[in-house]
């Protein structure tokens, strides 16, 4: 048997392995060839086949049982850290707010600053130094009304207090291009962190069938006035509502709506 | 060319993952929790035990997630390989499929790859491309095999086609799948073998 004919016989009981379909006698075979130098395993075959299986499987549109999520919910405690490393790579979508965001000039704004006084610290002091410059980022508030300025796309909605909550009143505004938006939220009781928090979520069917997280917020004192900002982990392309809920510290994964608080419809 | 490995679902939350970042695992059970799911009850027939093959997938995901590499596939295939194992590593107890190897411990995936090219693209796009160019009969067998969960014998029967022969058709059906997707990613055919 010629190095191609073994190599070729390898891969087809390599294939088979994969499979799960290799009876004793070919289980033996493989085992003989992968000792050979020839042969050597690697992840391809397996990653076919679960891209194979991925695809197949994916249309199904599974859900995952209560009871499972509760175990998944409570098993990945023991691995939360929280703490990104000073690697941290900064997904596409956030990029893509990060360079849309408000915020984002007065960080440029910093950048050159630090480049500045960087020069000036290697060209040797100067007679008229200037004082340091501060930078302050812009409230929520000023942020708001920035985005207000801007967007060319703005979605505005009025929330509605549900049942306990109906006192509360609010409004929304997004923008799809931005990937931004904020809440105004006026007498909305306050939380205990400790206990309970609000949690917002965008129904977008454009984007799944679920509504998507929009970030769990506090909202510290009764009767005042509060902006939040929305936080999307995901892209939101075609908000159709936006729901508040109150759950358990650190919101859920998919609410199960026992308290909805308020509910603004996109128009 | 890892750039087309990623589509936008997937947007590198594995890194987040791997940093213990709290809501990057929520995002991760809400978008492969089904599925994992999915995978598990097509290997596995007691519901208690697929509920198990989805816990350990998942804890295998958090203690490995550090080593997914982008280069080497997309998110939701490294998780589909992480739950085909666990499953079939809990159907192989009830002696129905060989156990596999596991993954590596300390190294990416990249590393653990002996050969140059473990990359396969597994764009959705291209995995059914890659299983559009396979011949009529061996689809069907794609079909039964990885849509219906059929077993060999059930193949066989369904289809009327000798047991060697479906045997056959599904590894070098494989191998052929494996090799236009590695030809997509740019890489070699037929290298994975070779010294």
């Amino acid at each position: 048997m010629s190095d191609q004919d073994i190599l070729r016989r390898f891969e087809e009981l390599e294939a088979g392995r994969i499979l799960g379909d290799l009876d004793a006698e070919e289980s033996k075979e493989w085992e003989e060839l992968s000792k050979g130098s020839r042969c050597h395993m690697d992840l391809s075959l397996e990653l076919t086949a679960a891209a194979i299986e991925t695809e197949f499987l994916q249309s199904r549109d599974s859900v995952l049982p209560d009871k499972v999520l509760a175990n998944l919910n409570e098993g990945k405690a023991q691995f939360i850290t929280n703490e990104p490393d000073t690697e941290t790579v900064v997904r596409p979508t956030l990029w893509l707010q990060l360079l849309s965001a408000p915020q984002t000039a007065w960080a440029i704004a910093a950048l050159f600053a630090i480049l500045f006084v960087a020069k000036s610290l290697v060209q040797g002091p100067t007679i008229n130094s200037d004082p340091p410059v501060v930078i302050i980022p812009p409230s929520p508030e000023e942020a708001r009304d920035q985005l207000l300025r801007e967007a060319s796309d703005l979605i505005e909605s009025d929330f509605g207090g549900l049942e306990r909550y109906d006192e509360m009143s609010g409004k929304v505004v997004w923008s799809d291009e931005l990937q931004e938006g904020y809440m105004t939220l006026t007498n909305l009781p306050a939380n205990d962190p400790a206990a309970n928090q609000y949690q917002l979520w965008i129904v977008d069917p454009d984007r799944d069938e679920k509504p998507v997280d929009g970030g769990v917020f506090d909202i510290p004192t009764d009767g005042n006035t509060a902006i939040i900002p929305i936080r999307n982990p995901l892209a939101i392309t075609k908000p159709q509502a936006f729901v508040i809920t109150l759950e358990q510290p650190g919101g859920v994964v998919v609410s199960k709506q026992e308290v909805v608080v308020a509910l603004a419809k996109a128009s | 060319m890892a750039d087309r490995l990623q589509d936008d679902s997937d947007g590198g939350i594995l890194q987040e993952v791997a940093q213990g970042i709290e809501y990057a695992m929520d995002h991760c059970i809400s978008r492969y929790g089904g599925l994992v799911w999915s995978i598990a009850q097509r290997y596995v027939q007691d519901h208690s035990s697929a509920e198990d093959v989805v816990q350990e997938t998942f804890t295998d995901l958090w203690k490995s997630a550090k080593r997914y590499d982008p280069a080497i596939a997309t998110e939701c295939t490294f998780i589909g390989m992480l739950a085909r194992r666990r499953a079939i590593d809990f159907a192989r107890k009830e002696s129905r499929r060989p156990q596999l190897e596991p993954l590596p411990e300390g190294e990416s995936l990249h590393h653990a790859s002996v050969e140059p090219s473990a990359a396969v693209s597994c764009e959705s796009e291209d995995v059914r491309a890659a299983l559009k160019e396979l011949p009529q009969e061996t689809q069907q067998i794609f079909s039964l095999h990885f849509d219906e969960g059929m077993t060999h014998p059930e193949i066989a029967k369904k289809t009327g086609l000798p047991l060697g022969t479906v045997k056959t058709r599904l590894r070098r059906g494989l191998i052929e799948v494996r090799d236009r997707l590695r030809r997509l990613d740019g890489g070699q055919p037929f290298t994975s073998a070779t010294s």
